[in-house]
C-alpha cells in the first residue's frame, strides 16, 4: 500500500510534463468510449420511452389483434367487461384523385369514436380532427397530398366513398403499433371504410381491440384470462409492457451491432494506445533507468508508469463519456421525424459505465505489452548509447496479464451483447484479423529483406526501411488493416444488400402485385389487365390468411423452430390453395395431387420451412384459417426460387381444402420486355378508375421503399463505422507520427551524405505505398471474405462483389499512408543538419 | 598481474571479475580477471583510454552490470548473489552514483530530485534532508526550480546532492566534471572532494581529466579489460 501511495507521488510529479504526446492516445480512448456511451444511451432512451410510452404506442393497456375477421359479440362483450374499447381496422387501399389524374397506395386505418384511448391524435394547423358528426372526412399523411397534389378541404376516392381531406396528421399516437407500411397514413371513421366498401370476405384486414383497463388492473393477468377464455380465437395480445417487441428487438439488435463497430474502433483505437505508451516509454527511458539507479525496485517503477497511463486513460474516458452522454440530446431531436417514439434524453450511468469499462479495459491490455518492457530497461543504459530503442523483450508476466485482459474485454463485450452468438463471432473475428495482421507485418518485412538489392536508390532506402529494425511496418499494417477491413467489409454488405433490392430484379418478374380482387370480379378484372396490356403475363392465385396451430400433433407454441423459421408460426401467413405446382417451384420430396383431388385435404410446404418446423412428409398441419380450423396432411415439399418475385405461398394446399371459404385473389401483372414508368402509371390510373376496391402496390415502389429504409439504417452503421475508420487513421497518423525522430536521424544523415530532397521524398513515398499497397490487398481479401461471411452465412443472401467500393477503399488506404506519411516527413526534409547532429 | 591493493578491511572487493556484454558473436568481453579492494574512506580514480573497460568497471561496483565470473562484494554484500530488487536496493541503500549527464528528472524540481533516494527508503523527512542537502551544495535559493532552469554546474551540484543524501558509503562518479566547463569543474570537483572528506565517504571515480585524477589518494590505469597499474602504489608487474 505504501509503495502503491508513493509510486502514486511519482507518478503524479511525472504527469506535471503535461499531455504532449499523448493526444492520439487521449482521442482514441475518447472516440471509442464516446461511440460505445452514445449508442447506449440512445438505445436506453428508445427503449425507456417504449416502455413508458407502451400504453400510447399500443394505443391502450391491451390490444387485441384478429385477422380478417371481427370480434365476436361474445368476445367483444369479453373486452368491454375488462375496460373502455376501441376498435381499429387497418388494410390497403387506393386512395385516387376525384378527377381519376392519379393515385397512390395508403395504409388505412378507420377508427371509431373512442379512439384514442391513449395519448394525444395530432392535427396540424388549419386542419380540424375526426369528427362523428362529418363522417365522410379524412385526415392524412401530409406526404400523401404532395403525392396527389391536393390539399386540406379537397376531396379524394377511397373505393366506393369520397372523403373531404379534413386535416394532416402531426402526430399519430399508436403509430408504431400498426408498424410500418408500404404507403402513407389514411385516417378514417368506421362510416368512411363501410362506404367505402373496401372490406369484402378475405380482404386484408386487420382488426384490433384497444382496451384501457381501470387503474389498478394488470395488463397481464387480462390477457391470460382471455387467452384462457378463447384458445381457439387466434387472438395476438400485447399488454402496454411488450406495446413494440419488434421494433425493441431491432433496437437491441441494431445498437448490438453498433456497439461492436465502436468496440472495434476501440480495439483498432488499442493499437494507437500500444503505440502511444511504447514511445512514450521509450523517450522515459533515461528516467527510468536514473529512478533503477537511485534504488527504485522495476515493480515500483512499473508501477509509477502504469498509474500514469491509467491516469490518462482516466481522463480519455471521462472525455469520452462527456461527449457520449451529449449526443443522445442531439440524437433524439434528429431522429424525432424518423422515429415515432417519445424517446427522451436522459443520464444513463449504466450505460456510461459499460462505455468506461470498455475504456479503461482497453487502455489497460494494450498498455501492459510496452509497460511489460519497463523490467529490462537496465540502469546501464545511462552510461551507454541512449538511442538504442527499448528491450524487445517482453516479461511474460506482462504478456500474461495482457492476454488475460483481453480475455475479459472479450468476455465483457459477449457478456453485454443482445445476441452473444454473433458477439462471439465478432470477438473472434478480431482477434483473427489481429493475429493475420501480424503475420502480414512479419510477412512484408521478410519479402523486403529476402527482395533482391535494387540499383535505384529510391527503391534501395524504402525496402531497407521496410525491414530493419525498428521499422513502421508492423504498426503500419495492424493499423491500416484493422480499419481498412471494416471498411470493405461494410461497403460489401452495403453493396449486396442494395443490389438484392435494385439490381437483382428479374427482367420477366411482375411489375404490379394487386391486392384483394374480389374472388367474383376476377374474370373481369385479369380481362381487362389483357386488354390493357397485350402480351403481358397475368397471374392470379387465391389468397387467404392463416395461422399455424399445431404441427404433428404438438401446439405451436410448443414447438422449437430453427431460429431463421421461426417467422412462419409467428402469426399469421399467406396461404393459397392450387390444384397444380406452382410456377418457380420445383418438387423435392413427395408428389403433386391429381387436379380433381377430393380426399383428406393435403398441403405442401416449402422445402427449408418443413426443415426448420421438423416436419416430414405425412404429418398434419392444422391452421386456423378465418376463425376456421383447417387440418391437412403434408403431402410434399417444395424448393422455392423466391428470387423471382413471381406469387408463391410457403403453404400450398390441395383446393379441397377451403371449399365454400371466401377468399380474394391476388394477381400480378408482367410487361413483355419488362414494365417502365409511364405504362406503369398509366394502367395504375386506368385500373383504379375501373376497380376503385383492388389495391395495386408497385413493386418498383415498393422495393424504392424497402431501399430508403435499409438506406437509412446502412447511414447509421456508416456513421459508427467512420468512427471505427477514424480511429484507425488516428492510429495510422500515430503510428507514422512516432517514427518522425528516427525519420529525422536518417534525413539528416543522409542529407549529410549528399542525398537529395527529391531523392528522399521518393524514397519515403516508396516506402509508405509499398507498405500501403500491401495492407491493401490484406484489407480487401479479409474484409470481402468478412462481407461474404455475413451476407451469406448470416443473411443468407447471395453474395455480391462490388469491386470499385472495394478497390476504391484500397486505394484511398495507400493514398492515405503516403499523404500521412509524407505530411509529417516533409517538414524534416527542411532541417538544416548541423543542429541535429549536434542533438543525435 | 592485476594489482589489489590489499586493505586489511576492504569496503569493496573483487577478485578475478570477468565481465562480458553482448550476445552471440557481438560478444565482447570487457573485464578480464579483475582484482582491487577498496578501503572505506579511499578516493580512487580509474582512468584509461576510451573503450578501456573503465566505466564498466564502475558500473559493475554500482551493482547497474552483472559479472561473468569472479567475485565482487561491495560493504560485505555479495553483488553476484543479488536479484535485481537485491541491487535495486544495495544502490539505494549503499551507494551514490554521479553522471557524466547528470540525469536529473526533467519533470521534478531539484528538491524533489534530491528527495527520491529517500522517499524510494520510505524515509519521512525525506524532503527536509534534501533541503539539507541541497543548502550544502549552496543551491538552497533553487529548490523549487526544474533541471530546466538550472545551468550545467547547478544541475551536477543537484545531482551531487541526489547521490550523498542517503549518506552513503561508497560515492561512484562517471566522468563527473565531462560536461563542464573548466571552472565549474574544478568547483564541482572541490565540492565532491569536500564532502566525501567531510563524511568519510568512498569515492570511485571515472575520468579523463589527470588534474582530477591526480586529487584522488589512489589512481588505478586500466587499459583493454585489465588493470594495467596503480598509482602512488604500483604493482610489481610494472
Amino acid at each position: 500500500m505504501i509503495m502503491l501511495a508513493r509510486a502514486g507521488r511519482f507518478a503524479l510529479r511525472e504527469l506535471r510534463g503535461g499531455l504532449a504526446g499523448f493526444f492520439v492516445f487521449l482521442a482514441l480512448i475518447a472516440l471509442g468510449v464516446a461511440a460505445i456511451a452514445a449508442v447506449g444511451s440512445v438505445s436506453r432512451a428508445m427503449t425507456e420511452g417504449l416502455a413508458r410510452e407502451g400504453a400510447v404506442i399500443l394505443g391502450g393497456d391491451i390490444a387485441v389483434t384478429l385477422v380478417q375477421r371481427q370480434a365476436t359479440a361474445e368476445e367483444r362483450a369479453f373486452l368491454e367487461g375488462e375496460g373502455s374499447v376501441s376498435e381499429i381496422a387497418s388494410l390497403r387501399g387506393m386512395a385516387r384523385r376525384t378527377d381519376g389524374g392519379d393515385q397512390a397506395l395508403v395504409e388505412i386505418k378507420a377508427v371509431d369514436g373512442a379512439y384514442p384511448l391513449s395519448g394525444m391524435l395530432e392535427v396540424a394547423p388549419g386542419g380540424v380532427g375526426l369528427d362523428p358528426a362529418k363522417p365522410l372526412q379524412a385526415l392524412a399523411d401530409p406526404e400523401l397530398l404532395t403525392r396527389l397534389g391536393l390539399s386540406v378541404g379537397d376531396a379524394l376516392d377511397l373505393g366506393a366513398a369520397r372523403l373531404t381531406i379534413g386535416g394532416t396528421i402531426a402526430s399519430e399516437p399508436d403509430k408504431l403499433a400498426t408498424g410500418l407500411g408500404f404507403g402513407p397514413r389514411l385516417l378514417v371513421t368506421r362510416q368512411a371504410l363501410d362506404a367505402a366498401q373496401l372490406l369484402q370476405p378475405g380482404s386484408l384486414v386487420q382488426w384490433s381491440y384497444r382496451v384501457r383497463l381501470p387503474g389498478d388492473a394488470d395488463p397481464l393477468a387480462v390477457s391470460a384470462r382471455a387467452t384462457e377464455r378463447f384458445p381457439e380465437g387466434g387472438w395476438q395480445i400485447r399488454t402496454r409492457d411488450d406495446a413494440s417487441p419488434g421494433l425493441r428487438r431491432n433496437i437491441d439488435q441494431f445498437t448490438q451491432y453498433l456497439t461492436l463497430v465502436g468496440l472495434a474502433a476501440l480495439i483498432v483505437g488499442g493499437v494507437g494506445v500500444a503505440n502511444a505508451v511504447g514511445a512514450f516509454i521509450d523517450l522515459k527511458r533515461p528516467v527510468i533507468a536514473t529512478l533503477r539507479a537511485l534504488g527504485a525496485s522495476s515493480r515500483f517503477v512499473v508501477a509509477v508508469y502504469f498509474m500514469q497511463i491509467m491516469a490518462l486513460g482516466a481522463i480519455g474516458v471521462v472525455i469520452g463519456l462527456a461527449i457520449g452522454a451529449a449526443v443522445p440530446l442531439l440524437a433524439v431531436r434528429l431522429l424525432a421525424d424518423v422515429l415515432p417514439v417519445g424517446a427522451e434524453t436522459g443520464f444513463y450511468p449504466a450505460e456510461l459505465a459499460i462505455a468506461a469499462l470498455f475504456g479503461l479495459m482497453t487502455a489497460l491490455t494494450f498498455a501492459l505489452v510496452p509497460l511489460g518492457r519497463i523490467p529490462d530497461v537496465q540502469p546501464a543504459a545511462l552510461f551507454r548509447d541512449v538511442s538504442a530503442g527499448l528491450p524487445a523483450r517482453i516479461r511474460w508476466p506482462y504478456l500474461a496479464a495482457a492476454i488475460v485482459a483481453a480475455a475479459l474485454t472479450a468476455g465483457l463485450a459477449v457478456f453485454f451483447a443482445y445476441d452473444r452468438r454473433i458477439a462471439l463471432m465478432f470477438v473472434a473475428a478480431i482477434a483473427g484479423a489481429f493475429l493475420l495482421l501480424r503475420l502480414v507485418g512479419w510477412l512484408v518485412m521478410r519479402g523486403a529483406r529476402m527482395a533482391p538489392r535494387p540499383r535505384s536508390t529510391e527503391w534501395r532506402f524504402a525496402i531497407g526501411n521496410i525491414h530493419r529494425p525498428g521499422a513502421l511496418t508492423a504498426s503500419v499494417v495492424l493499423s491500416l488493416g484493422l480499419g481498412l477491413t471494416l471498411l470493405v467489409a461494410i461497403a460489401l454488405i452495403d453493396g449486396s444488400l442494395r443490389r438484392q433490392l435494385t439490381g437483382a430484379m428479374p427482367d420477366n418478374g411482375p411489375s404490379f402485385f394487386f391486392l384483394d380482387v374480389p374472388s367474383a370480379e376476377q374474370t373481369r378484372f385479369t380481362d381487362f389487365l389483357a386488354k390493357e396490356v397485350p402480351g403481358g403475363t397475368i397471374e392470379s392465385v387465391p389468397m387467404l390468411r392463416g395461422r399455424i396451430v399445431s404441427v404433428a400433433g404438438v401446439k405451436a407454441a410448443d414447438l422449437k423452430p430453427a431460429p431463421d423459421q421461426a417467422w412462419v408460426l409467428q402469426g399469421d401467413r399467406g396461404v393459397t390453395f392450387s390444384a397444380t405446382l406452382p410456377r418457380n417451384s420445383r418438387l423435392v420430396a413427395g408428389d403433386w395431387w391429381p387436379a380433381d383431388y377430393a380426399g383428406e385435404p393435403l398441403v405442401s410446404l416449402e422445402s427449408r420451412v418443413a426443415e426448420g418446423l421438423g416436419v416430414a412428409l405425412g404429418d398434419s398441419i392444422e391452421v386456423n384459417v378465418l376463425g376456421r380450423p383447417v387440418t391437412a396432411k403434408v403431402a410434399n415439399l417444395r424448393q422455392v426460387d423466391w428470387e423471382s418475385l413471381a406469387i408463391n405461398f410457403v403453404m400450398v394446399f390441395s383446393p379441397n381444402a377451403f371449399a365454400g371459404a371466401p377468399y380474394t385473389v391476388l394477381t400480378t401483372l408482367a410487361y413483355p420486355g419488362g414494365g417502365d414508368a409511364a405504362r406503369e402509371a398509366t394502367l395504375m390510373k386506368d385500373a383504379g378508375r375501373a376497380f376503385p376496391a383492388i389495391t395495386a402496390v408497385r413493386v418498383r415502389e415498393a422495393l424504392d421503399r424497402v431501399s430508403d429504409i435499409l438506406g437509412q439504417l446502412m447511414l447509421a452503421i456508416r456513421i459508427a463505422s467512420s468512427v471505427a475508420v477514424a480511429a484507425s487513421v488516428l492510429v495510422l497518423a500515430g503510428a507514422l507520427a512516432a517514427g518522425h525522430r528516427r525519420r529525422l536521424h536518417d534525413a539528416v544523415i543522409l542529407k549529410t551524405l549528399g542525398a537529395t530532397r527529391r531523392q528522399l521524398v521518393a524514397a519515403f513515398s516508396l516506402e509508405y505505398g509499398l507498405i500501403g499497397l500491401a495492407t491493401a490487398v490484406f484489407g480487401v481479401l479479409a474484409g470481402s471474405l468478412a462481407a461474404y461471411g455475413v451476407v451469406a452465412g448470416v443473411m443468407k443472401q447471395s453474395f455480391y462483389f462490388a469491386a470499385v467500393s472495394a478497390v476504391g477503399a484500397a486505394v484511398a488506404a495507400v493514398v492515405i499512408t503516403v499523404a500521412l506519411g509524407l505530411a509529417g516527413t516533409w517538414r524534416l526534409l527542411g532541417q538544416k543538419a548541423a543542429p541535429v547532429l549536434r542533438n543525435l | 598481474m592485476n594489482v589489489s591493493d590489499a586493505a586489511s578491511s576492504a569496503l569493496i572487493s573483487l577478485s578475478d571479475v570477468e565481465l562480458s556484454l553482448g550476445s552471440g558473436p557481438a560478444r565482447v568481453h570487457i573485464l578480464k580477471k579483475v582484482s582491487l579492494d577498496v578501503g572505506a574512506g579511499e578516493t580512487v580514480a580509474l582512468i584509461g583510454p576510451s573503450g578501456s573497460g573503465k566505466s564498466t568497471l564502475l558500473m559493475a561496483m554500482a551493482g547497474l552490470e552483472r559479472i561473468d565470473s569472479g567475485r565482487l562484494s561491495v560493504g560485505g554484500i555479495d553483488l553476484a548473489q543479488q536479484d535485481e530488487d537485491g541491487l535495486a536496493r544495495y544502490r539505494g541503500a549503499s551507494v551514490g552514483i554521479v553522471f557524466q549527464s547528470f540525469h536529473l528528472i526533467p519533470n521534478m524540481t531539484a528538491l524533489e530530485n534530491v528527495a527520491v533516494p529517500l522517499e524510494l527508503q520510505g524515509r519521512r523527512d525525506a524532503f527536509s534532508r534534501a533541503e539539507e542537502e541541497l543548502r550544502l551544495v549552496g543551491l538552497g535559493h533553487r529548490l523549487t526550480h526544474y533541471p530546466s532552469a538550472l545551468s550545467g554546474g547547478e544541475q551536477q551540484r543537484v545531482a551531487i546532492a541526489r547521490a550523498l543524501v542517503a549518506e552513503p558509503a561508497v560515492l561512484f562518479a562517471d566522468e563527473p566534471t565531462g560536461n563542464l566547463d573548466e571552472t565549474t569543474g574544478k568547483q564541482i570537483a572541490d565540492l565532491i572532494f569536500e564532502t566525501v572528506q567531510r563524511r568519510g565517504t568512498t569515492l570511485v571515480l571515472v575520468t579523463h581529466d589527470n588534474a582530477l585524477a591526480a586529487r584522488c589518494g589512489r589512481v588505478i590505469r586500466i587499459h583493454s579489460g585489465i588493470i594495467d597499474g596503480a598509482e602512488p602504489v604500483r604493482s610489481a608487474a610494472e
